[in-house]
């Protein structure tokens, strides 16, 4: 029944937003292109969603008796973080039931069809209640390819309806600022004054505030697909129409230039990375022979096949079972009985890896990191709520949700791959944020960074950390994004830093929320604030604290990647240099260009109200820490050898991956150095941006070089031009070389052969055949016309006729037959 | 036998028999209160059309409900009702639905048209019903001398009804033709019943074989017997007479004179209504001369002489229709082709039957009936069809000319529409009804190819006709929709919701359907062709 519930309403708040797009794609059809419907039905769908998805996490809770909640008081005890202070009324507090009624045990156990797949066997002995938790099924069958089901599945854990929650919660305040950000559109005849006609006029067209809106319904609907989606295949569909959406928002400016060259560039660039997936997805068919995460139940409850997570088996150390003959790692239990549907199988070792670097390199596209990570910053040209909805708090976290989501299947290899990507691009993406002018640039490469943050607390084990961290830069990068954008829609589409500055008088809510961001993602704090041994802190804090603990704890399990703590903790310090940067540039300070100033204004309600309530999402959300509830949930469902840590056996993988007992170690120790770092980060962005001590120009110019290296991305965009685009251009050039030499040789060639084959045809068939067919067609003709002069209308000669024909026949009768 | 013991079994039979017969007697009822409401003025208050269409509507339903009745049960259930003049099966049953059903779309075609007017909607519905009870009879006839009055029956209100325009010359002198070549093949058919009773000692079908039987025992069972020849003679006088009524080549003569003087609506009565009873009656007949012993080859000769006549006949009538410019005309032709098809399926039958391996294709022979059961059903619905879109049309153009429905597409689609669906069905193309009429009908004759070759040429015959069929067929289909519209034509407003489109859509719905979902039909005429196909042979 819950199992059922749940279902039905996390497929309301899935499918309504795509009732939306097909209402609101025609909006300038039905309606006028002045009217607001069309956003108010996309607000009303996604807002209704996010009404279901919070209904769906209170009854998900309710039926387990919150016993995600209850864990941390019955695990390892923690000095520095107390789970329950502080509780500042977040949405996820309120209901957080403590008198867990035990009586309804039988009634819950009774759902028979959704198994308990996931729980650690620590998890089950603590837990209040060991009510189910996952919930897993088929929604629709697509079609089936001799063993191969494509079915729409659901896999419903504590991650799925965390992120249902927020991606519903923050794409309704993103709807509503879009409402105000967009209504420039809603006019009969735009004037876009970035695009030029080739006669030098602006372009001149009809607003598309309505299609805005379609996009962006279709948009929700494809990332709520791809959260609820319940096997991998259907993953890849979703992943691909959010990749179509996202292709189509970026382009929504169509007629720059830049715009769809972003649009473009973007799209390509998830190709390549999608090429990976779809390797990842035959290894996984051929060698796992389904695509589902969770077991498939028939109709009477019993399993006929197993799931991908329940395939890849661990044993105790958490390390995959291998085969003793040939080192090939087990497929499904080693008991036959227990394995239905598959025959006993193995997978090589190699190809282990290869499924999980092809899935990784997907994500790699999805979420921007290193060397698929130059498409982000171009696809700004979308407009501000675009980049805030999708290229900031949910599209490209996609990557890392899917990195968490299919955690049991990555083995070591993967895991450090992951690692070390994510700490090349947090490092990489920050130094280019610090030169960066465009207030929405430095945002795009900030996103970048924090993106390698999650994939990097994902990559050292930090299962929990990296996801973390995922949902509280949601609610403070959309938060910053429209900050951004209020701030470009107050100064009539100004996006350049050095133009600004001193705005915090003229746009306070703004400024002041966007302070709230800033701090959050920095990761300031303050301890002891509240009691001795609590720290009073935003989200970002929190989330970063558990991705450098949890580093920490790796690099000292395996001291030779020392870099993945170190350059993090780097990070974190320029990460609060540039936000701040970011900060004084814009708000404080003397204003620098008096036209844009004076024209500078604070925005309406509407474009406010969202940036108020995010802020204090933003700020709060994380409250707790690791002891809160934000992070107790996530961490729910967390796949079982997470919590032990995986330890180094000799002939498979040298890694130690630490379990929780050693992040808790470590925890206060990196917890100082990060804040360490991110006061310095703070105090030198003071310094320079805040103060007038330091003359940045002058500093610029000493340190000329690396800054033309950073003001050029790495020269990472001039690196793929020569490794790709010359190249390309080059075979291109050749191809059609042979294009128009030899295969259009052949081509004309034949076709003036089979002109002239046809010229004879032409004369064969004007004079044979269609003589032919003419003397069947006027023989027939004279033949009918000959038989009317049978029908004389002389009755006489028609009862005549009766005689004449009885006789004949009589006479044929006679002589035909034999005897 | 006592003469109480005869009355108290005359009462018995005729008790038991009157329920069966209730289709008729309920058309019987129908025509009477027709002319008491007429002669005590009180069909100026409940027009007569209303009291036929309700006589009509009894009478289908009570088909159904006898078919639903026989079909409820498993075994064939064959009845002889009337001291066994006549036989009420399965077979029977259809037809009285079928002729039920098919009068009932009539009368309500007429009453759209108008074409009786009100003085004299009570005899034409007299006759109507008339000519239907005598068909229902054909097809229910279980003895020459009852064969004969079914023919009669049918033939005498059809003639008045081909005269019944009074006043115009073409359509008397139809009459008159039909009367006399009507008079002359009765004459001809009668001389051949007296023929085979006089020989077999018996008119009652259902003795037909076993007596034949017994005639070729201990001779040739050929023609070189006298007794076999005399019957030979006598069964082709009989079905000479038929092949007046199916207007098969060279019988045809009375047909398109007959159909352009009668009104659309009666010629659309008598291509189908007419030509089913006749077709009911021919199966029988030949199913009761069928089988005997010792005359097999006589009676596959036969067949192969109506295979034959098939091929004439719709070549004929094909070739025929090309120079119409009558459109009832030409649809008189392509009755007669039609009904060359359709004997396709009764020459299968007759070779199948009688072949030596006739036990192992019961099946098959299943399927010839059936294939022409379900050919009359189709060919109800697309050749009432097409007639009622001519009706319709010329109660705005007051011609039936080809050339008055010039560019017709441009004022009432919705006629053009339908006439396509019909036109297209009768040349047999897919998805409509007609092509899986000829289907069955050109498998039964193909598998009938397997006893005797010559009906491999029979299909093939029918194959090329069908294409033969495409040409005048899409002539009009052209003249309806490419041609202009000429300026001083007649307009023809039929809007696309009213009595007459409605009527006309249904019609072409069914025959839609019936291409596209034959089981809804095939299973229906199957049973009905079970009842009959399995007479017991001698």
């Amino acid at each position: 029944m819950v199992g059922e519930t749940l279902r039905n309403l996390l497929m309301i708040a899935w499918l309504l937003p795509l009732v939306g797009f097909a209402v609101e794609i025609f909006g300038g059809f039905w309606g006028s292109r002045q009217s607001r419907a069309a956003a108010w039905i996309a607000v009303g769908c996604i807002a209704t969603g996010f009404v279901c998805s919070f209904s769906a996490l209170m009854i998900w809770g309710n039926a387990n008796h919150w016993s995600v909640l209850h864990k941390a008081d019955h695990g390892s005890s923690h000095e520095s973080h107390d789970g329950h202070q502080g509780e500042k009324g977040h949405e996820e507090h309120a209901p957080a039931g403590h008198e867990a009624p035990a009586e309804k045990h039988g009634a819950v156990s009774s759902e028979s069809q959704y198994k308990l797949t996931a729980l650690a066997a620590e998890e089950a002995a603590t837990a209040h209640a060991a009510g189910p938790t996952v919930y897993s099924g088929t929604l629709y069958y697509l079609a089936r390819f001799g063993s191969l089901d494509l079915s729409l599945d659901y896999y419903i854990d504590s991650l799925t309806l965390v992120m249902f929650t927020m991606v519903t919660f923050i794409a309704t305040c993103i709807h509503l600022f879009a409402m105000g950000y967009m209504s420039e559109e809603l006019t009969e005849e735009y004037v876009d004054h970035h695009a030029h006609l080739s006669n030098g006029h602006h372009v001149h067209r009809p607003g598309r505030f309505y299609r805005f809106f379609a996009f962006l319904s279709l948009f929700c609907f494809s990332m709520l697909g791809l959260v609820l989606a319940g096997n991998i295949f259907q993953v890849f569909i979703f992943w691909e129409l959010v990749g179509i959406c996202s292709f189509l928002l970026i382009g929504f400016y169509t007629e720059r230039k830049s715009a769809s060259n972003a649009a473009n560039k973007a799209f390509i660039m998830n190709r390549v990375g999608d090429f990976g997936f779809l390797i990842g997805l035959m290894v996984i068919w051929t060698f796992f022979g389904t695509f589902r995460f969770g077991e498939t139940v028939n109709g009477k409850g019993e399993v006929v096949q197993a799931g991908l997570f329940q395939l890849l088996q661990r044993d105790d150390t958490g390390n995959v079972i291998r085969d003793a003959e040939n080192g090939e790692v087990s497929v499904g239990a080693a008991d036959a009985a227990m394995n239905p549907g598959n025959a006993r199988k193995t997978i090589p070792y190699f190809l282990l890896v290869v499924a999980g670097l092809g899935v990784f390199a997907g994500c790699v596209g999805k979420s921007a990191q290193f060397p698929l990570q130059t498409w982000l910053p171009d696809a700004m040209e979308g407009p501000t709520p675009v980049s805030a909805l999708v290229h900031s708090a949910t599209m490209v976290a996609a990557g890392v949700y899917l990195v968490g989501r299919f955690y049991p299947m990555f083995v070591q290899e993967v895991l450090l791959t992951i690692a070390y990507v994510g700490c090349i691009t947090l490092f990489m993406a920050a130094t280019i944020a610090v030169v960066a002018t465009d207030i929405k640039k430095v945002l795009a490469y900030s996103t970048i960074s924090q993106l390698g943050y999650m994939m990097l607390g994902l990559g050292v084990f930090g299962w929990g950390a990296g996801l973390f961290h995922l949902v509280t830069h949601a609610f403070f990068k959309s938060l910053m994004f429209l900050c951004s954008g209020s701030v470009i829609y107050g100064c009539h589409h100004e996006q350049e830093m050095p133009k600004m500055g001193g705005l915090w008088r003229k746009m306070p809510i703004t400024a002041f929320t966007m302070l709230v961001g800033v701090i959050a993602i920095s990761g300031l704090a303050i301890p002891g604030l509240i009691s001795l041994s609590s720290v009073f802190a935003f989200s970002g804090f929190f989330s970063k604290d558990a991705v450098v603990a949890t580093s920490l704890a790796f690099v000292k399990s395996n001291p030779s990647h020392f870099l993945l703590f170190l350059m993090p903790l780097l990070t974190a310090g320029i990460t609060a240099f540039y936000m701040f940067r970011l900060w004084f540039y814009t708000f404080a300070g003397k204003p620098r260009d008096m036209h844009v100033y004076d024209h500078c204004h604070e925005s309406p309600l509407i474009m406010t109200a969202p940036l108020l309530v995010l802020s204090v999402l933003a700020a709060f959300c994380a409250v707790g820490g690791e002891q809160g509830p934000l992070f107790l949930l996530i961490t729910g469902d967390q796949p079982a050898h997470v919590s032990h840590g995986v330890a180094a056996v000799a002939g498979a993988s040298t890694l130690t991956l630490p379990g929780h007992d050693a992040v808790h170690a470590v925890h206060a120790e990196a917890g100082t150095y990060a804040l360490i770092a991110a006061a310095s980060g703070t105090l030198i962005a003071w310094l320079l941006y805040g103060t007038t001590m330091v003359n940045v120009a002058e500093m610029k110019r000493q340190l000329s070089g690396l800054h033309g290296f950073l003001v050029n991305k790495w020269h990472f965009d001039e690196l793929y031009d020569v490794l790709f685009m010359k190249p390309a251009h080059i075979i291109g050039k050749f191809c059609t070389w042979i294009d128009r030499t030899i295969f259009d040789g052949i081509i004309h060639g034949s076709a003036r052969v089979m002109i002239a084959v046809s010229k004879w045809d032409r004369l064969f068939d004007e004079s044979v055949v269609d003589g032919f067919v003419n003397l069947l067609g006027s023989s027939t003709f004279a033949v009918g016309r000959s038989l009317r002069v049978v029908q004389t209308g002389r009755l006489r000669q028609y009862v005549m006729f009766i005689v004449v024909g009885v006789v004949a026949l009589f006479a044929i009768l006679f002589t035909t037959f034999p005897g | 036998m006592l003469f109480t013991d005869l009355i108290n079994s005359l009462i018995t039979d005729t008790t038991q028999s009157i329920p069966r017969f209730g289709v008729e007697l309920c058309l019987s009822a129908t025509i009477v209160l027709m002319l008491l409401m007429r002669l005590s003025g009180l069909d100026r208050l409940i027009p007569a059309c209303l009291t036929a269409t309700v006589g009509a509507l009894v009478a289908t339903f009570l088909a159904y409900k006898q078919f639903d009745a026989l079909h409820a049960k498993d075994a064939v259930v064959t009845t002889h009702i009337f001291t066994g003049l006549l036989v009420h099966d399965s077979f029977t049953v259809f037809f009285r639905g079928f002729l039920a059903l098919f009068l009932l779309l009539t009368v309500a075609l007429t009453s759209l048209t108008g074409i009786p007017d009100e003085e004299d909607s009570p005899d034409f519905y007299s006759l109507l019903f008339g000519a239907t009870i005598g068909m229902m009879l054909m097809a229910s006839a279980n003895n020459l001398l009852m064969l004969f009055i079914g023919v009669e029956m049918t033939s005498v209100p059809s003639y008045a009804m081909v005269g019944f325009l009074k006043g115009r010359k073409v359509s008397s002198e139809a009459a008159l033709k039909y009367v006399v070549y009507g008079a002359g093949a009765a004459g001809v058919m009668l001389y051949g019943i007296s023929l085979v009773g006089g020989v077999l000692g018996t008119t009652d079908m259902s003795l037909l074989s076993q007596r034949l039987a017994e005639a070729a025992a201990g001779g040739s069972g050929g023609l070189k017997d006298p007794e076999v020849r005399t019957v030979a003679l006598g069964t082709m006088l009989v079905m000479v007479g038929l092949a007046f009524k199916l207007s098969l080549v060279p019988f045809h003569f009375w047909c398109p004179d007959a159909f352009e003087g009668a009104s659309a609506e009666v010629a659309g009565f008598l291509s189908v209504a007419s030509k089913a009873g006749a077709f009911g009656l021919l199966v029988r007949f030949c199913l009761a001369l069928s089988g005997a012993k010792g005359t097999e080859s006589l009676m596959i000769s036969f067949g192969l002489g109506l295979g034959f006549i098939a091929c004439i006949t719709t070549t004929f009538g094909n070739l025929a229709a090309y120079t119409q410019t009558n459109l009832k005309r030409l649809l008189a032709y392509s009755t007669i082709a039609h009904a060359g098809y359709m004997v396709m399926a009764v020459a299968a039958l007759l070779v199948l039957k009688n072949s030596p391996q006739a036990a192992t294709l019961t099946e098959n022979i299943n399927q010839s009936i059936e294939g022409l059961l379900y050919y009359l059903v189709v060919y109800l619905f697309m050749n009432l069809g097409a007639f009622a879109v001519i009706a319709i049309a010329r109660n705005y153009t007051f011609s039936e000319e080809v050339d008055s429905f010039k560019g017709l597409i441009s004022q009432s689609p919705t006629l053009c529409i339908v006439m396509l669906i019909c036109m297209f069905s009768l040349v047999g193309m897919p998805p409509f009804g007609g092509f899986v009429g000829k289907l069955f009908i050109f498998a039964s004759a193909f598998k009938a190819g397997e006893v005797h070759g010559f009906m491999y040429v029979v299909v093939a015959f029918g194959a090329l006709n069908t294409v033969f069929s495409l040409v005048y067929y899409i002539r009009v289909l052209r003249t309806m929709f490419l041609e202009a519209r000429p300026a001083d034509a007649r307009p023809v407003p039929v809007r696309l919701v009213s009595w007459e489109s409605a009527f006309v859509v249904t019609l072409a719905v069914f025959v839609l359907l019936l291409g596209v979902l034959p089981h809804m039909m095939s299973q229906t005429a199957n049973d009905a062709a079970q009842a009959i196909a399995q007479l017991p042979n001698p």
